[in-house]
């Protein structure tokens, strides 16, 4: 066998006390790594929070001002098939000291303006959803490859030991599903975890005087009949028996997964339930993130987002629980969503601030695509994968700038544009990663987050 | 809307002074495009992709060419131009722009001056999207016609049957060997998860051998456990859920129905062509006796369990959605097509146009589904269920309610409706007296308030106890209802909906099966049938071109871990192309041959070399291969959510292999899902039952732990393919779970009551949950751990010990 393929097994059978996680980290180090102590060169960002706006957000609307497409607004454009322009269905206003311009929707955020830095020239490959989602997860549409949240705790490891390296909060179960937090090849340790559950309706919490969402629900976090000895030794027993299987099975990554993921468990008992709980949080943080007022949902998960990031969860991920797929209606749509998710996504950047963690947690807002420039239907904009914006904070980005631009209308990316993978390859680099030598070697051949392409935008470093 | 179309007029009224010259480009820009535009491209362009009457109005030559009935415009004859008397609405069968106000008459009168003037036209064809149409997705591999293609001819000894021949002849082209077959005892297992979803017993794994494969395979196809099985791979595709989920989640107390007759209909090998048929039109089909009826009304369930938006305030829009979601399940779990994404444009990637859609859709719209349900406060558009016929010894887990209090609710109702007549007259008094000035503003508004309140009150109760009545006789005692669709009384087409829009109607478009992949159209058989019925025959009809495909494709999935075609939800242009494409046809040729017989189908396949490989490593083959696309090995599985817990009942006895009498979602009495945590009865992890877990209840956003936690199929999408992940949360479960620690304790009573001596219980306990004996160092280790815990009495560590087991990697891995 080639002892580059799997350089973990030996350890892993021989193993007889809990694999550490650190160890892992340590183990990752291996000749074909390239991973030395985790890092490449100094790292700006230590961690990621990544608000992920599944639907495709319009960045016409939002973050891409476009004086000639307001002036244009109405005409049509032979080069659409004579759709007509429309100008942004809200109005912009320049923000902070930089005076970046954005839209009205966004006041909170605006406050913040000059910690952002815009990406104005964001282009992938597909304009359909379930694709482009997983592109923007993965870097692969075709192919099922790791997410990136696996190679940030793949190439880095984690903070705490006691708590999964990656979580995903409320992922939606359709658009490439867990593929979009997998670790695919990668050891299934760098998986991210799902936490979610239902909520309840707010009618119900409020006649029964209950919150609507307690934190999100983790059951099976102790075992009453059992001390932490005697689980211990139990659990020793366990993975006795899965090394031993593994012993017979050579290599079998899903048997590494099984032991590393218990271990794991194990120790997350003692520190998960204080994570998760945010009613622990003073009644100031909630207010200032909203919570208790209205659809909340969102809000919880920007504060469990940073209260995971404060525990040392390396790579967090949130959904937003709307959608941005505004082929009709955007106006209100836009309204809408950012009613739900301007102030807690505010309220997070002001909180990691105050707490002096912004300047090592890279705060990502994206979506999969952005809209066209053009009208589809009466009231709506059509995908657009060809340019679309982003906006990143803190983790060593440079704030107040836009990076790059769309043509005259935002319609496609011609300064600087950014595909996926440099985008993937610059928040790498802000990691202290060479995105060229984060590998995993596959069936053979070394696989990479950025395939065979990604250029770090070292404009944008600060 | 208003906005831009004010700009569009400014903009071509404002530029209009300066260009008077009707030959300039000035003024086609100004005068004539901005029309073009406005009003024609949405029917006639191939960005909107459509070309009405065969005509395009976007490009200078095609609007020259014109479409079927001539060329639209004749450069300097505006008398013969076709557009020009279309817009002047000469002809009474051709009035354009369509449904909408003739155009103002200076707009015809500068067409006619463009016209006359030589119809300058700039516009040349734009590359980019010319030359691309609808037809031309029809070369897709997966709409050309069912081959029966040779089976290559053997070249070594390893094929035993026609499926190995075409797995080794590619094989042989890439230069790689198949594996070797499994170890019997590793065979067992595997083909006991596959065909049943349980564990063999520790006799029947010793007493198997490769020479009774045959033998086994048959006994299990027969058992009952088959249904349970590869029914719920069925409930996985038809998105089997029960409650309606979204936000305002209500539980759809009578869905278990359909899934208890998916699960025999598994078992009885009803033909895959006709399964499908009763699921789309089971009551339109003859019957001879109401068992029968019964069965088939049942069958429709299909149509009536989707996920809907219960809480929409909007009952089109409701509608609207119900049976787009209908179509969606529809193309995707029957046909791996995504036809419903025509809903808003012509299909982006596969040959479907909107007319396709809303010609489909019409179908739908004449079907009205029976989900159950009632108006309250969460949910504005409650639906009816479908009275079965009274057949003796059937099952209706209902609540009974009291007869003195069904007359109560009764009167109830009775006074409810009285009141709400009083309201409604009172409400036209208010607003007769709302126009006169005698009351204050505040006044009229705590009136109306006060009203609405009222109103509101009397609409979701009423809701609530037409609801309960429904579901039982004038004695109170339950009545037999299922959900399912049926005829509506009133036949009606759909008009296209531009974007999808309702406030956006075009034509209407007669219903019927549109001419969808190659195949030809199929109207409705008169103008009294929806048209459910011949959809259903097209859907099954040999020369339909994926049905078979996507079926065999399926069964495939769920032998070897992936598909010939990975995307198995997805045969269009997005989805992934056939790993062997000839063995797909041949199998798929093979179904329909054998009578669409799903048990043979999967027979012919586990009786194959290709599927009896044993699972290890080869680097050699990996390196080339690592994804085993080729098949070069058996890939090793995790087990499903169920196939793990009825595992774990199985190996600790306390598994009941009856069917459950209804469902939890029966006997729940919280009408809304959202609530059912407060229900002391109901166990917080919505288990707590020894059923197979094919019965645990499927709520919507409310899942069984043990199903949310290991990856169950997302009950309100087609999923042909389950996600497999390995996360902590997992370990979490086994470790602590209620549920896991029951069964270790029951499993340690089982080993103690069997046998006397340790060692024989540690023997045991190992065969009986991996039908093999423990290693030497196994044995130590397990020894180890006795020894080591001896504070603790012996049930107790024994029980300790077989979580262990029922913990290990080995217990969950299909080897």
């Amino acid at each position: 066998m080639n002892p580059s393929l799997f350089p973990r097994r030996d350890f892993l059978q021989s193993s007889t006390l809990g694999l550490g996680w650190l160890a892992f980290s340590a183990m990752a180090n291996g000749p074909s790594r390239a991973v030395a102590s985790g890092r490449h060169f100094p790292a700006r960002a230590k961690r990621v929070i990544f608000l992920s706006m599944k639907g495709g957000p319009s960045h016409v609307d939002l973050l891409d001002y476009k004086p000639d497409l307001i002036k244009a607004n109405g005409k049509s454009a032979e080069k659409f098939g004579g759709a007509a322009l429309v100008g942004p269905v809200h109005p912009f206003s320049q923000r902070g000291k930089s005076g970046l311009w954005m839209s009205d929707l966004m006041p909170h955020l605006a406050k913040h303006a000059d910690d952002l830095c815009i990406i104005n020239s964001m282009h992938t490959d597909v304009p359909n959803h379930s694709p482009a989602f997983v592109q923007m997860h993965t870097g692969s549409f075709q192919f099922v490859r790791p997410s990136l949240g696996a190679w940030t705790v793949y190439g880095l490891g984690t903070e705490n030991e006691n708590l999964p390296g990656f979580v995903t909060l409320n992922p939606p179960a359709d658009n490439g599903g867990a593929r979009n937090y997998g670790s695919a090849f990668l050891p299934s340790i760098t998986q991210g975890t799902r936490v979610g559950g239902s909520q309840l309706p707010a009618l119900y919490a409020a006649f029964l005087k209950k919150e609507q969402t307690p934190g999100p629900p983790m059951k099976n976090i102790s075992n009453p009949s059992m001390t932490k000895a005697e689980q211990r030794r139990q659990l020793d027993l366990i993975q006795g028996l899965n090394r031993e299987m593994l012993r017979k099975h050579k290599v079998q990554p899903q048997i590494e997964g099984m032991i590393e993921s218990f271990e794991l468990a194990f120790r997350m008992q003692s520190e998960v339930p204080d994570t998760l709980d945010i009613s622990k949080e003073p009644e100031s943080t909630r207010k200032l993130y909203g919570i208790g007022e209205g659809k909340d949902a969102f809000a919880r998960q920007c504060l469990l987002a940073r209260r995971m990031a404060e525990a040392g969860v390396r790579f967090i991920e949130i959904s937003s629980p709307m959608g941005w797929d505004h082929h009709s209606l955007i106006k209100e749509g836009l309204s809408k969503n950012c009613g739900e998710t301007d102030r807690p996504i505010a309220a997070l950047l002001t909180d990691l601030k105050l707490r002096g963690m912004l300047d090592d947690t890279l705060v990502v807002w994206a979506g999969e695509f952005g809209r066209t420039p053009y009208m589809q239907g009466i009231n709506g904009r059509d995908h657009n994968h060809k340019g679309f914006s982003l906006w990143m904070a803190g983790g060593g980005v440079k704030g107040g700038m836009n990076y790059g631009a769309t043509d005259e209308i935002g319609y496609k990316a011609v300064e600087n544009p950014m595909h996926i993978h440099d985008w993937h390859a610059t928040m790498l680099h802000l990691l202290g990663i060479n995105h060229k030598q984060l590998t995993y070697n596959y069936g053979g051949r070394d696989f990479r987050l950025t395939e065979t392409s990604g250029e770090v935008a070292r404009e944008i470093l600060a | 809307m208003k906005r831009i179309c004010l700009f569009v007029a400014s903009f071509t009224v404002g530029a209009g002074f300066a260009n008077e010259d009707p030959a300039s480009e000035a003024f086609f820009e100004s005068r004539i495009r901005p029309v073009l535009v406005k009003h024609c491209y949405e029917c006639h362009s191939v960005e909107a992709g459509k070309s009405k009457g065969g005509l395009r109005l976007d490009t200078r030559q095609s609007t020259r060419t014109g479409g079927d009935t001539g060329a639209a415009v004749i450069p300097n004859d505006a008398e013969d131009s076709l557009l020009l008397s279309a817009i002047q609405h000469v002809d009474p069968d051709l009035e354009m722009p369509p449904k909408e106000p003739k155009l103002a008459d200076e707009v015809i009168h500068d067409f006619t001056r463009w016209i006359e003037a030589g119809a300058f036209d700039p516009r040349e064809a734009n590359p980019a999207t010319n030359g691309e149409s609808l037809s031309s997705r029809l070369d897709h591999w997966s709409y050309q016609p069912l081959t029966r293609p040779n089976v290559p001819a053997s070249t070594s000894d390893w094929p035993e049957t026609s499926v190995d021949q075409f797995i080794s002849s590619r094989l042989k082209n890439h230069g790689l060997k198949p594996s070797g077959d499994a170890e019997e005892r590793t065979f067992i297992r595997r083909l006991y998860f596959d065909l049943i979803g349980l564990p063999p017993s520790v006799e029947q794994a010793e007493s198997f051998t490769f020479d009774q494969l045959e033998k086994t395979v048959d006994d299990l196809l027969a058992s009952e456990g088959f249904g349970v099985r590869w029914g719920r791979h069925w409930l996985d595709v038809v998105r089997f859920g029960e409650s309606n989920g979204r936000e305002a989640n209500i539980v759809y107390p009578h869905a278990w129905r359909y899934r208890d007759y998916v699960i025999n209909a598994v078992n009885a090998d009803v033909p895959f062509d006709r399964f499908l048929v009763e699921q789309i039109a089971g009551d339109l089909l003859p019957y001879e006796k109401e068992e029968e009826r019964a069965r088939l009304l049942i069958a429709t369930g299909f149509l009536a369990i989707g996920a809907k938006g219960l809480n929409n305030q909007d009952k089109h829009q409701f509608a609207a959605d119900l049976v787009d979601e209908q179509l969606d399940a529809f193309g995707r779990a029957f046909l791996a097509s995504s036809l419903a994404c025509a809903r808003c444009h012509d299909h982006k990637a596969d040959p479907v146009s909107m007319e396709d859609y809303y010609s489909l859709i019409g179908i739908f719209r004449s079907t009205k589904a029976y989900y159950g349900t009632w108006i309250d406060s969460e949910n504005n558009n409650g639906g009816e269920l479908i009275k079965l016929p009274d057949l003796p010894g059937q099952l209706t887990p209902g609540k009974s309610i009291p007869k003195k209090k069904v007359e109560e609710m009764k009167a109830q109702l009775a006074e409810l409706n009285e009141l709400e007549r009083k309201g409604k007259e009172k409400a036209a008094q208010m607003m007769e007296s709302g126009k006169s000035s005698e009351m204050s503003q505040k006044a009229k508004r705590e009136n109306f308030n006060e009203a609405l309140r009222e109103a509101l009150r009397i609409y979701w109760t009423r809701g609530g106890l037409t609801g309960k009545l429904e579901a039982v006789d004038d004695d109170g005692n339950p009545i037999p209802l299922c959900m399912g669709a049926k005829e509506r009384d009133e036949m009606v087409n759909s008009p296209v909906y531009y974007r999808g829009d309702l406030k956006n109607p075009g034509d209407e478009v007669t219903r019927g099966v549109p001419g969808l992949f190659g195949m030809d159209p199929v109207p409705p058989a008169n103008e009294n049938s929806s048209g459910r019925l011949e959809l259903a025959l097209w859907v099954t009809d040999s020369d339909n071109p994926l049905t078979a495909r996507v079926m065999a494709n399926r069964i495939w999935s769920h032998l070897f871990g992936t598909g010939l075609v990975r995307t198995t939800d997805n045969f269009g242009l997005t989805g992934e192309e056939p790993s062997h494409p000839e063995l797909l046809d041949y199998l798929a040729a093979q179904f329909q041959e054998k009578g669409w017989s799903v048990k043979q189908l999967i027979k012919e396949i586990v009786m194959s070399r290709a599927y009896r490989q044993s699972s290890a490593y080869r680097e050699e083959a990996f390196l080339k291969d690592p994804d085993n696309r080729l098949i070069w090995r058996v890939n090793k599985r995790r087990l499903d959510a169920e196939v793990i817990r009825d595992a774990m009942l199985s190996v600790s006895g306390e598994i009941d292999l009856s069917p459950r009498p209804g469902s939890l979602a029966a006997d729940v009495k919280s009408h809304s899902v959202s609530i059912i945590g407060f229900d002391k009865s109901v166990p917080t992890d919505l288990d707590g039952s020894t059923y197979r877990s094919v019965y645990l209840p499927v709520f919507r956003e409310n899942l069984p732990d043990v199903l949310n936690l290991f990856d169950f199929a997302e009950p309100s999408l087609v999923v042909g393919s389950r996600d497999e992940t390995n996360v902590p949360l997992q370990a979490l479960y086994l470790m602590n779970s209620e549920f896991v620690t029951k069964r270790s304790k029951a499993f340690a009573d089982r080993l103690i009551e069997e046998t006397f001596e340790r060692k024989d219980r540690i023997r045991l306990a190992f065969q009986i949950c991996f039908n093999r004996d423990p290693c030497k160092k196994e044995v130590r280790m397990v020894e180890e751990y006795f020894s080591d815990s001896s504070g603790a009495d012996e049930s107790t560590i024994t029980a300790r010990f077989c979580q262990a087991l029922l913990s290990s990697a080995e217990f969950r891995i299909a080897d």
